[in-house]
């Protein structure tokens, strides 16, 4: 398969950019957008992230994929007929064009850091998913990125959006397996729930060690919508995943889970934002991380509970676990209430090395210390795995964690 | 081989204070041991350091076991060479469900050096049945298997299912520590009877129980009573001395020992 790609960003201009745009008949309001996120990016210094490791990594080299070529759509029935549309972005401009105007963008700032501003310039990877009012598509949806060639760089931009009352589940992962030079992805997903729509989100990445993967997710969520996230972050030497949660139309809900395991050298940082906006929102987070060799990890949350919000039930819970004592893993929950009418809070932490008494306890029954510690470990990120709605997926991820303890 | 238990002479501490002052004794094959003793005699230390926890330091002396001194296996070891402790206070493992823990206790089990663990592992039909089966002589609601061993379990929930760990593993010598506590009438009868059960289709097995109280001596009835007091085993005798301490508690005996 040949990739066509952008030339390495040093030698890109704001004039190529606008080029390729119109080249690919884009419209225009597209090709604006683009040539305005182009310029920001050229604008400004990378940013710098005191907990994200970026001095190795050299964004002037990065070569972009020029095509949809790292984007893989899996389903597994034809949805057509329901009006359900699954389709690569740069496809889906051809006959969803106001659809996608009114929403891209309209979640994730492009501005707010010079990587999410090359996503908006560059994109070509990515996937388009709409799905009508009140339709429930049972089987998950799935994409799948891959690195397209060793020291590759991709940047994918994902729209969901769900219609009132719709019900699906989309799963994204990214992986490769490890070449040795430098290879960067920088993601963006943004996902809509109508009112009273119902997302299943599970977010995967599985990275090869070579790749920087700086991404962004964000979901806002309608009146009475829920959204049940997963995120499932194993691979990269660094990872830097802004995402946030936006509780805006009154009884939305989240249920938010994750599980970072880091071995070796990883660095791998999550930065979850809660908003609470509407009124009896809901929110629950557990989020499970396991360091090990001398890996590092943040956990860079923030909960805010808006003024304008009502009666809000929020929970936090974060769990770190130590394999070695060299590891590392920072936890800094942060929590803005900025309303008087708060029906729940709470926030609950542990970090440590493998509880004692529960190896004692396995091993009193016959569990080998090595064996106890392993089934420990799956035992941790049950809650997580307990959400793959992919029997093969969720089989394929307990596997790559096992064989990482 | 000798599948008494025999303790010479153990010494142990905890951080730094001696708990166990030389405790002689020993669990014949086939019989049931009660030691029994008051708050703070050592109880559970004897239990524990049996087991090989790690929190308890072996100052000195010996425990043989099928002619291993235990006390230089590891506590993995220990079970697979038959040893049982049903635990006072079992440890919740989150995630893990009763049966992936038993399959994996058993498996451990079968486990043979050389040997492909899958080739060893108990075929899934089989465990399931003997699973329900013994989940079912015990009183214990099917739906418990795919729950996480002892997470969010009531006191009489755990106890039992220390009891359904120990029916699938049979153990040929079993160390019951304060089973009884938080224990109800009914659920203590309960777990009585699936020692009693299990004793009774193992010849050879022994029991070793130990407790504060009389009580559950009258639904496991001991061949012999040792009582342990102030780290040393300070009598010994039949079934008789336990209804004789029910009726005169630990002071008479206490009286007895100081004056000596």
């Amino acid at each position: 398969m040949t990739m066509k790609t952008f030339p390495p960003l040093g030698e890109i201009s704001d004039a190529l950019v606008i080029e390729m745009s119109q080249a690919a008949g884009e419209p225009e309001w597209l090709t604006e957008q683009r040539a305005e996120a182009w310029r920001f990016f050229a604008s400004v210094e990378p940013p710098f992230w005191r907990r994200t490791d970026l001095s190795k990594f050299k964004p002037e080299q990065v070569i972009a994929a020029a095509d949809t070529a790292a984007t893989a759509i899996y389903q597994e029935e034809d949805l057509r007929e329901q009006g359900v549309v699954l389709t690569t972005l740069a496809q889906a401009l051809h006959s969803h064009e106001a659809l996608i105007r009114r929403h891209l963008g309209t979640a994730v700032e492009s501005t707010r850091h010079k990587f999410l501003a090359l996503n908006a310039a560059l994109w070509q990877d990515g996937v388009f998913l709409y799905v009508p009012k009140n339709v429930s598509v049972e089987l998950p949806l799935m994409a799948v990125f891959s690195m397209p060639v060793p020291g590759g760089a991709i940047l994918p931009r994902n729209l969901i959006i769900l219609d009132d009352g719709a019900r699906v589940t989309f799963v994204e992962e990214y992986h490769s397996t490890a070449a040795s030079e430098q290879a960067f992805a920088a993601p963006v997903t943004e996902m809509f729930l109508g009112n009273d729509s119902t997302l299943h989100f599970v977010a995967v990445q599985t990275w090869g060690e070579d790749v920087y993967h700086i991404g962004a997710q964000k979901a806002r969520v309608g009146r009475g919508a829920a959204i049940e996230w997963a995120a499932v972050n194993l691979g990269a030497r660094v990872q830097h995943i802004e995402a946030e949660t936006a509780l805006e139309g009154d009884g939305s809900r989240v249920e938010w889970v994750a599980a970072t395991f880091a071995g070796d050298h990883q660095n791998l940082l999550t930065a979850p934002w809660l908003r609470h906006i509407g009124a009896k929102t809901e929110a629950h987070m557990d989020f499970k991380t396991v360091v090990k060799d001398q890996s590092y990890t943040t956990f860079d949350g923030m909960i805010k509970i808006e003024h304008q919000s009502r009666a809000t039930v929020s929970r936090l819970e974060e769990h770190a676990l130590h394999l070695s004592p060299r590891a590392r893993s920072d936890s800094i929950p942060g929590l803005m209430i900025d309303t008087n009418d708060v029906a729940r809070a709470g926030h609950a932490s542990t970090s440590g090395e493998v509880d004692e008494e529960q190896l004692f306890y396995m091993r009193s029954r016959g569990i080998p210390r090595d064996d106890a510690i392993h089934l420990i470990v799956m035992g941790f990120f049950e809650p997580v795995l307990d959400r793959i709605p992919n029997d093969a997926l969720r089989q394929r991820i307990a596997e790559m964690i096992e064989a990482k303890i | 081989m000798n599948s008494d238990l025999v303790i010479k002479d153990l010494r142990v501490s905890v951080e730094d204070k001696e708990i166990l002052k030389g405790v002689n004794l020993t669990v014949k094959a086939g019989t049931i041991h009660a030691i029994m003793g008051p708050n703070g005699s050592g109880k559970s230390t004897l239990a524990y350091t049996l087991m090989g926890h790690p929190g308890y330091t072996v100052t000195g002396g010996e425990v043989w076991y099928r002619d291993h001194n235990i006390l230089e296996l590891e506590p993995d070891e220990r079970s697979k060479l038959g040893l049982f402790l049903a635990f006072q206070y079992p440890v919740a493992i989150p995630g893990v469900t009763v049966a992936n823990f038993l399959r994996a206790a058993i498996n451990a089990h079968r486990a043979e050096e050389g040997k492909d663990p899958k080739e060893t592992a108990i075929p899934m039909a089989q465990f399931r049945k003997q699973l329900r089966e013994q989940m079912s002589a015990l009183g214990i609601d099917e739906g418990f298997a795919r729950r996480y061993l002892n997470e969010g379990f009531s006191g009489g929930e755990k106890k039992r299912i220390e009891i359904l760990q120990m029916a699938m593993l049979e153990p040929s010598m079993a160390i019951m520590d304060e089973t009884d506590s938080g224990l109800d009438i009914d659920a203590l009868k309960i777990v009585a009877q699936g020692v009693n059960t299990l004793y009774a289709q193992h010849p050879g097995m022994g029991v070793l129980v130990i407790t504060h109280y009389q009580r559950l001596l009258n639904y496991i009835k001991p061949h012999f009573v040792s009582v342990l007091m102030d780290g040393r085993i300070v009598r010994e005798g039949g079934p008789e001395l336990a209804l004789e301490l029910e009726e005169k508690g630990y002071d008479f005996l206490r009286e007895e020992v100081t004056s000596a």
